[in-house]
């Protein structure tokens, strides 16, 4: 039975519908996957932005106080009365009073020289004629630095105001405690893995970052491409490797630039939930898919199975009616040239009288000859009336029947061709087999054939032994040869109607199924023991009709 | 008793001569005709008590020569003859409708043949008595 078809058909039905069902679920799945990473993205951005604008407002505002508090100073306040002793001091204390944001404090001559000064360096003796900040403030009267290290050799930067013109020009200069600014700068992180720092027009950091780098390094940005005015964001890897979203944005007034930077959401999270659920929905939608074509293909195997069954018997049925019809034109065919066979010897045999028999040596011969032509006709009328069903007239014809004695009746007719063939018969008949009721006729019929076959199949010096044992209120029969038996592969068409394995010719494949059919009808059962061995053993179970 | 007289029509002229033959050593005053028309003929000259007609159907000779027989010679009996097996035979009941007394399968042992013969022809003396 072949299900290669379905085979076929089952990979491609589930190959369509996992296509058509998990195409879809994967593209929705990306689609949702993409849409929240970018959406996530875009969100980090806006609030890098938002961050940005609100810090460097804060940080300017920050510096614009710390610069006016200088120049208020510086305007309030006379060169003679800083320069007293402590004043600068208590003037420090009251700036940092509220919060602490000065480092120190100095005034600074037109020659370069400290004034005054309070602060944990020691500046008193030093010059800063040749200074940046120095020559810057004085040009532009209010200043302030870039990151430096100046003489103190720590990075810092300095809030300083010039009094007056040459020559009597003097500088109030403030140093900005770098903690606090960086603190402040630093409130801009976002996260964990954030930053804010600022560096300056030459890419110098400005406050230190907190990952990689240190004040006064490069920070590997170019501040010259990022316009002025609005915030830009980038996405951008660092120096150290790290990938950020970077938001940019100019302190105009210091020439600073403000960076702050977030590291690029994990995608880990997202990706792991879309993973799992196309991971889970494919899983089932696979299982679901499988599972009910396999339950299909086992439905279309079962119903093929079903017709083929189906068209088996059908077959077999319009085989036997075709051949039961040709079978009964055959009959026809025969029972004529039978009829005339049969009246033909049966004029010999009335016309033998005993003088013809013993005028020649073969007289016997002759009139036995006769009568067995005429038992053979008997025989195949026999067969040939009981070919096709069985009409009203051939209903069974009930008598007492003695088993025995149907059997070496049997005998008889085919002693003659047995001895001739060279077959050795033994009849092994158990004595006072009791009277049965059956269809003498017919048995007598099943019983010939039984023999007929058992004949054909030995050759000569064969044996064939016919047995006879009561079964309970009937009787057994078993007709056994020496022969090569039934082959296996025969075993369960040999009652079938024209079944044989003899030549063309030699035998019509009728005599077994009629007589199986004799015997059902009677009421008992033909059959072929598997293993009766060494040829073939055929059991005959009459059964005594019923009332 | 008077011998019975037969007519025996059958086209297998082996078979029809050995009957005839093999019912006049039985004491049963037999002839035979090979057709339905000689039947027909024989009839018209002779008295005759039973008929054994071979139907050889599906032609229509025999068939024919039923009717024609029971038609024209209603106090004869005819006994059909056929070579169907009893299943078509049965099934059809041509010969039982066209008032054939009885049917035999061919072939058929020689008593039986007698046997029916006679109780057609005790059936015939029936009517006639």
């Amino acid at each position: 039975m072949t299900d290669k078809p379905y085979i076929r058909l089952s990979k491609r039905m589930a190959v369509t519908v996992l296509l058509a069902s998990l195409v879809p679920l994967y593209v929705f799945g990306m689609a949702i996957y993409w849409y929240l990473t970018n959406a996530q993205e875009e969100q980090q951005k806006e609030s890098l932005r938002n961050l940005a604008v609100n810090q460097a407002k804060a940080i300017g505002l920050y510096l614009a106080e710390r610069t006016s508090l200088v120049e208020v100073l510086v305007e309030s306040a006379s060169l003679e009365q800083l320069s007293r002793e402590g004043e600068l001091e208590k003037v420090l204390n009251l700036l940092n009073q509220r919060a602490k944001s000065f480092l120190d404090l100095g005034i600074i001559g037109a020659n370069g020289y400290h004034v005054a000064y309070v602060g944990p360096y020691h500046l008193e003796r030093l010059n800063y004629s040749e200074s940046t900040w120095f020559l810057k403030t004085k040009v532009h009267g209010v200043y302030v630095s870039d990151v430096f290290l100046g003489y103190r050799g720590v990075p810092h930067f300095v809030v300083a105001v010039r009094k007056g013109h040459n020559p009597d020009s003097w500088i109030l200069r403030a140093t900005i405690d770098s903690d606090v600014f960086t603190q402040l700068v630093r409130s801009a992180q976002l996260s964990a893995r954030g930053d804010a720092y600022i560096i300056n027009q030459f890419g110098l950091y400005q406050t230190p970052p907190r990952f990689a780098g240190q004040i006064l390094e490069p920070a590997g940005i170019q501040p010259q491409d990022l316009p002025v005015g609005r915030v830009t964001v980038r996405d951008r890897v660092t120096p150290d490797g790290r990938r950020v979203f970077s938001a940019f944005y100019w302190l105009e007034k210091e020439g600073w630039l403000l960076v702050v930077e977030e590291e690029r959401a994990s995608h880990g999270v997202a990706a792991g939930v879309v993973v799992a659920i196309l991971a889970l929905g494919s899983a089932i939608i696979s299982g679901a898919v499988l599972f009910l074509l396999r339950l299909m293909i086992r439905q279309f195997e079962a119903q093929e199975r079903r017709r083929a069954a189906l068209d088996a018997q059908l077959a077999h049925s319009a085989r036997l009616v075709s051949l039961g019809r040709m079978a009964a034109g055959v009959a026809h065919e025969i029972n004529n040239p039978l009829a005339a066979i049969g009246e033909l010897a049966g004029l010999v045999e009335d016309l033998m009288d005993e003088e013809l028999v013993k005028a020649s040596p073969n007289g016997e011969l002759f009139r036995d000859n006769i009568i067995k032509i005429q038992q053979h006709v008997d025989r195949a009328r026999g067969v040939t009336h009981r070919l096709l069903g069985f009409a009203r007239r051939m209903e069974p014809h009930w008598d007492m029947v003695d088993i025995n004695q149907v059997l070496k009746e049997t005998y008889s007719f085919l002693e003659k061709e047995a001895m001739f063939r060279g077959v050795q018969v033994t009849l092994d008949l158990e004595a006072g087999l009791s009277l049965m009721k059956s269809d003498q006729a017919q048995l007598q019929q099943v019983f010939l054939n039984l023999l007929d076959n058992a004949l054909d199949a030995v050759k000569s010096g064969g044996h064939v032994t016919i047995r006879s044992r009561r079964n309970g209120d009937g009787a057994r029969v078993t007709f056994a040869d020496d022969g090569p038996g039934v082959p296996p592969d025969c075993r369960d068409r040999i009652f079938d109607p024209f079944f044989t394995t003899k030549a063309p010719g030699e035998g019509s494949g009728l005599g077994l199924s009629i007589s199986y059919s004799i015997m059902q009808k009677l009421g008992g059962d033909l059959r072929l023991l598997p293993d009766g061995g060494p040829g073939a053993v055929f059991e005959v179970n009459v059964s005594p009709a019923g009332e | 008793m008077d011998e019975i007289r037969v007519l025996v029509v059958d086209d297998e002229t082996d078979f029809l001569r050995s009957v005839v033959k093999r019912l006049n050593l039985r004491k049963i005053q037999a002839d035979g005709v090979e057709s339905g028309e000689a039947a027909m003929e024989y009839l018209a000259g002779r008295g005759v008590d039973v008929v054994v007609l071979d139907i050889k159907m599906p032609g229509r000779d025999g068939l024919w020569a039923l009717d024609e027989i029971r038609k024209k010679y209603p106090g004869v009996e005819v006994i059909v003859l056929t070579g169907h097996t009893a299943v078509e035979v049965d099934a059809d009941r041509a010969w039982s409708r066209r008032g054939a007394f009885d049917c035999l399968i061919k072939p058929v042992r020689i008593e039986a043949l007698i046997e029916k013969i006679r109780a057609a022809y005790e059936k015939q003396r029936g009517v006639k008595a």
